[in-house]
């Protein structure tokens, strides 16, 4: 018995030791996520205000100014993806689970995941290639395109899997009832996964509105406000990447303000896919 | 028996997965309101049989199907495997309830009984709400959700939901309903509600059903056949099925010595 009970004692400190150090590795790995959080609101928040959020920013040197620009310049870089890319990423993830699977499907699915791990610069590189030269300029055509492009693989793998859940036999029984395939699918089928296809394309959006790379040399920047599709447009990723870089401290209050408002956007986006999920379990 | 009393007949009706033949040149004849019971022990090809005759078998990738599927309609005996023969058509005369409740996800109540017609293109309201109320009382669901059909079909229990995909294949107005094991995924109280209707329905629809349980076969069937590794080892009428079978496996088979 003194054996035995020696032996629990001893399981019991390895048990323990094992759970504080499973502890103490997952609390290393949250503590940037902390810091950041932290030290963006230490130094952001000061700058926030109501100018930050409706005026332009202002020569160096100058006291004041905002970024409007860049976040509406975000805004309508997300909506030029979005209008592009949330369409073709769609018929992409429904044609992953739907068609019948064979060559084509799978040098599409191979294709959408080479696309995922495409690095980001590259895309820009692409958009700069296709859109930039022929059109003579930076654009926030260019740019929105570049992003689409980003978007695409995302949306597209989260819809194939949110259709693949649905099993065959909810399929079967909307052809049953005498109705033809497509409409099986895009009235009885898609309407039913709603949630998750858009928790999808909820992360692809927050995903796309942190990129910087692909807007460099695409969207460009700007610090006129928005001047029309054709010409260069600021972006908060490009603009906070540019004022960090300078040398006036007005600036660099802009970017840290920025820098908070981004991650908040995006964080708030997950928050609202994390919901959504809830809600469908 | 005249032509005009038989609701559905196969003739050398066989179905294939890839090379495996699974339904082996079955011919059958199921009257106008029979309540038909199939039997046979797991993997003997009984539910691949109906899921031919609503031409739901070849559906599957790398499934087969070959001989001859007659249904009486309106307008005389039409062969469902007839070249050019609409499969969309046939299964609005032929419905399918299936093993497991599967209401349309997403869907209300209201919405997954009038799927069939609102997507032929039925769209007055009155319409609707009319095939709506008399299907859930054909599937004896109507008294426990009337109050609530706007609540999404899935919100209901598994019985429940199971009558309503009942319901659902009703509101079409099928006249041959093959049902697919129905109530294996149900309670027995779920499972005698179910048998209840099923003995109902018959003034309305053909019906069959393939089960395994033999007991539920004897309770609601009229005409059992039984089917072994492909086959049609034998039919008639269900007690002489079950009381006097002709054949030694049957025989096997409904006093439990294998399946």
């Amino acid at each position: 018995m003194k054996e035995l009970s020696l032996r629990d004692g001893r399981r019991k400190v390895l048990n323990w030791s094992a759970i504080t150090v499973l502890c103490v590795l997952s609390f290393l790995a949250i503590t940037p996520l902390f810091f950041i959080f932290s030290y963006l609101a230490v130094r952001g928040a000061g700058g926030l205000s109501l100018a930050f959020f409706t005026e332009l920013p202002k020569p160096v040197g100058e006291i004041g100014g905002g970024m409007a620009n860049a976040i509406g310049g975000s805004l309508i870089l997300l909506s030029i993806a979005s209008s592009f890319g949330i369409p073709i990423g769609l018929a992409c993830g429904v044609a992953l689970s739907e068609l019948k699977v064979g060559v084509t499907v799978r040098a599409l699915r191979l294709s959408v995941d080479l696309l995922t791990s495409v690095p980001s610069i590259v895309i820009g590189l692409f958009a700069y290639a296709v859109v930039v030269v022929p059109m003579r300029g930076y654009s926030a055509w260019a740019g929105g395109f570049a992003l689409s492009i980003v978007m695409i693989p995302i949306v597209a793998r989260s819809t194939e899997e949110i259709l693949r859940l649905v099993p065959s036999h909810v399929y079967e029984a909307g052809l049953a009832l005498g109705l033809p395939r497509w409409k099986v699918l895009l009235r009885l089928i898609i309407p039913g996964v709603r949630a998750g296809v858009t928790t999808g394309i909820l992360l692809a959006s927050a995903r796309v509105s942190g990129e910087t790379a692909p807007l460099l040399f695409t969207a460009f920047s700007n610090s006129f406000g928005f001047r029309g599709l054709n010409q260069p447009i600021a972006s908060l990723p490009v603009q906070i990447f540019t004022y960090a870089t300078s040398h006036d401290d007005t600036w660099r209050q802009l970017a840290w303000t920025g820098a908070l408002v981004l991650v908040f956007v995006v964080f708030l986006l997950n928050l609202v896919t994390r919901f959504l999920i809830r809600r469908r379990e | 028996m005249t032509d005009s009393e038989i609701s559905l007949r196969t003739e050398g009706l066989s179905a294939w997965f890839g090379d495996h033949h699974v339904v082996k040149s079955i011919s059958l004849s199921v009257s106008r309101n029979d309540v038909y019971a199939l039997i046979g022990p797991s993997g003997c090809g009984k539910s691949t049989f109906i899921r031919c005759l609503n031409r739901l078998h070849e559906e599957i990738d790398g499934a087969r199907v070959q001989g001859d599927v007659w249904i009486s309609g309106d307008s005389g005996s039409e062969n469902i495997y007839a070249p050019g023969s609409d499969p969309v058509a046939i299964r609005r005369q032929v419905g399918m309830v299936f093993q497991k409740p599967n209401p349309f996800p997403g869907l209300s109540i209201f919405d997954n009984v009038v799927a069939g017609l609102r997507l032929a293109g039925v769209k007055r309201r009155s319409v609707l709400e009319e095939v709506v109320e008399t299907s859930l009382k054909h599937a004896a669901l109507w008294t426990e959700v009337k109050d609530k059909l706007k609540k999404p079909g899935t919100s209901l229990s598994g019985g429940q939901q199971q009558r309503l995909c009942i319901a659902r294949a009703l509101a079409v107005r099928p006249k041959i309903l093959l049902m697919d094991e129905p109530t294996s995924a149900l309670d027995p109280i779920s499972t005698a509600r179910i048998e209840e209707l099923v003995m109902r329905l018959r003034s309305e629809v053909t019906v069959l059903i393939v089960t395994h349980n033999m007991q539920q076969a004897a309770r609601i069937s009229n005409q059992t056949a039984f089917f072994l590794m492909g086959e049609l080892v034998e039919s008639g009428p269900t007690s002489r099925i079950f009381t006097k079978p002709k054949d030694t496996r049957t025989e096997q088979y409904i006093t439990g010595r294998f399946g």
